[in-house]
């Protein structure tokens, strides 16, 4: 089941067990007369716990699978399972309910709030979950200390290092508990040494049983994942288990 | 996200760019005092009106010869010159028989200008009445000193003289007035009260008067006559409505005058809810058309935060795809735009109603009585509140409508 063609069937009828399932997607934008597809009939499925890196050149279709996978776009056609909800048919704000409860985003910028301090960045995801202040506070503390920024709550963005930002980035991701984290190119703006540390956490991460989905052009560090599904030109090329 | 979240969140994006907001809401500021001051003076000017209606006691009425029905135009006012007759003694004896549910009622004279004199100091220009004794109670005069006067002194038409402080200030610079002598026309006056000082309203001296009792003030100023003829001042009885009073002395006037049935009163009585009520006919307008001009201002202000937000929405495309991204919904970031536009036009509106509340105690302080009552400043920042809300429907539109991939794309 693992091994897939683009061009194959998915094995799985349903959602099953399979917390990811995308059935027959199709991902087209319309270009004045001509019909780009972007994403042409893919499927595949991501179980609990799995490591996966998503690579491809840019231009292969990588990053509208990473939209689509973080439910920040629809597919043209397909479905699309996370965690038992049919997705690939809702609403803006149901999509806006999923990516606050299901998942969580890591980006290759941070993509941090600069006037907020770090800890009201990894509170966002629970106030739009509608938490209550106190039980926010703590939840995102811990979260914090979880990758050990635990001193540095009250910085903000441009007090902090790098590494040290994008491990902001990733409480913030985890601190909701999703289904999966969703890490778009986590290392494309750290130096190596930083990188490395950055990927030592998310194998920390991975063998705490989260489920982590890694999209990257850089083979190095998609070679760290379980599973490694290549893109190109809109197709699933490989989808192959590397550990 | 609940609404203690987004406004705290308002407050610092606000607060975020001290200078820029504050130069954004300088329209909103300016328009705001200038409307609150406006409205301070009208309301100063109608809360003297009906202060001085209390003054007078609210539930006094005056019979008098025209009504202001008659004031309409040159016809009407001819008509009425011809229709109504002068009031005279002869119908004031009337009534005061026969009415049941008045307490008390008397006449006045006047007003007449005349320069009056004390040895070598005049005062010009000052304004000569004549009242019965019994005026006294019926518009509960201060007496500062001395006394009013009598009735055997009216009945005598005894030469004494009821004045304003400035008289007496003026005319006896070293003291002594009661008891002192003034000279009207050639005809000397003695002192035998002083008023409270009333101060000036609208450039107006309330202190610059002479009242003497009317039958002197008929024999020695020509006659109950004309502009001299008596008009009168009623005071129900406690407990009586005013409009029961009035109903009844109305009767007992078209009783004495003739006036036959369906035919209109030939003699005027003026209510304070007449006064008033004038009042609000003559100043309504003029109202609405000077406070137009200021909420002018205030429109402006709104485009100038509708257009600070636009800016706002732009510069922050990115913090929008990130909240977006974390789960905000399109509701979430529509209302915490809303409530940004909103509560930094509330702050505006707030900034120019303590401007306005300075400037209000000046203009008190050395011109003219104003006042801002706390429902209009209640109003001031409710309708500046809404005017950023309604200033920051199209920006809060657009920036909840954003499309996260594209926004997050953004520098």
């Amino acid at each position: 089941m693992d091994e897939q063609n683009g061009n194959g069937k998915s094995a799985a009828s349903g959602p099953g067990e399979a917390l990811i399932s995308m059935k027959n997607i199709w991902k087209t934008y319309q270009m004045g007369t001509e019909e780009l597809h972007a994403l042409r009939d893919v499927s595949f499925e991501v179980r609990r716990n799995e490591y996966l890196a998503i690579i491809g050149p840019s231009g292969s279709g990588k990053s509208t699978l990473m939209n689509l996978i973080g439910c920040l776009d629809s597919p043209t056609k397909g479905e699309y399972w996370i965690n038992g909800n049919l997705v690939s048919d809702m609403s803006d704000d149901e999509l806006a309910r999923i990516r606050n409860k299901e998942i969580g985003f890591v980006f290759q910028t941070f993509n941090l709030l600069a006037r907020a301090t770090a800890l009201h960045n990894v509170e966002l995801p629970l106030i739009y979950a509608g938490m209550r202040a106190a039980e926010r506070h703590d939840q995102a503390l811990a979260s914090l200390t979880a990758v050990e920024l635990g001193d540095r709550v009250t910085h903000r963005p441009n007090e902090l290092s790098g590494g040290q930002r994008q491990r902001v980035a990733i409480a913030r991701a985890l601190v909701n508990n999703p289904s999966i984290l969703l890490a778009d190119e986590p290392t494309g703006a750290l130096d190596s040494k930083t990188s490395i540390e950055i990927m030592h956490l998310f194998e920390k991460l991975h063998s705490d049983g989260n489920t982590i989905i890694l999209v990257t052009h850089e083979p190095e560090i998609a070679e760290r994942a379980h599973r490694v599904i290549t893109i190109r030109d809109g197709r699933i090329e490989k989808d192959e288990r590397i550990k | 996200m609940n609404i203690l979240e987004t406004l705290k969140l308002a407050f610092s994006a606000i607060w975020a760019h001290k200078l820029r907001s504050f130069l954004t809401l300088l329209g909103m500021i300016i328009g705001m005092t200038a409307f609150m001051v406006v409205l301070s003076l009208l309301q100063g000017f109608n809360g003297y009106v009906d202060e001085k209606i209390a003054g007078i006691g609210s539930n006094t009425f005056n019979v008098q010869r025209f009504n202001f029905e008659d004031f309409k135009d040159t016809d009407t006012i001819n008509a009425a010159q011809r229709r109504n007759t002068e009031l005279s003694f002869a119908e004031l004896d009337f009534i005061r028989q026969r009415a049941q549910l008045i307490e008390m009622i008397g006449a006045k004279a006047g007003n007449t200008s005349s320069a009056v004199r004390n040895g070598d100091q005049t005062l010009q220009d000052v304004g000569i009445t004549g009242a019965e004794p019994v005026i006294r109670d019926i518009e509960n005069l201060d007496i500062a000193e001395g006394r009013y006067f009598t009735d055997i002194e009216n009945d005598n038409a005894m030469r004494v003289a009821y004045i304003g402080r400035d008289i007496a200030t003026n005319l006896f610079p070293y003291g002594g007035a009661i008891g002192g002598e003034i000279s009207i026309r050639g005809i000397p006056y003695r002192v035998i009260g002083i008023q409270t000082a009333k101060g000036t309203v609208f450039g107006f001296p309330q202190d610059n008067f002479v009242q003497i009792p009317i039958k002197t003030f008929g024999e020695n100023f020509g006659g109950l006559r004309r502009q001299r003829a008596p008009f009168f001042i009623a005071r129900p009885k406690d407990g009586v409505k005013t409009a029961d009073a009035v109903d009844e002395v109305r009767t007992l006037m078209r009783i004495i005058r003739k006036v036959p049935a369906g035919e209109k009163d030939n003699f005027g009585i003026v209510t304070p809810d007449a006064i008033s009520g004038l009042r609000d006919s003559l100043f309504g307008t003029i109202s609405t058309v000077i406070l137009f001009v200021p909420a002018i201002a205030l429109v402006v202000g709104a485009i100038v935060i509708m257009n600070i937000m636009l800016v706002a929405v732009t510069e922050r495309t990115k913090e929008i795809g990130i909240r977006k991204s974390l789960g905000a919904r399109q509701k979430d970031i529509l209302q915490q735009f809303l409530l940004e536009s909103g509560m930094l036009s509330a702050i505006g509106g707030l900034i120019g109603l303590i401007l306005a509340i300075i400037i209000g105690q000046v203009i008190t302080a050395f011109v003219f009585p104003t006042r801002i009552p706390w429902w209009s400043a209640v109003i001031a920042i409710g309708v500046s509140a809404v005017v950023g809300i309604l200033a920051g429907l199209f920006p809060a539109w657009k920036a909840a409508r954003l499309d996260p991939i594209e926004a997050l794309r953004a520098d």
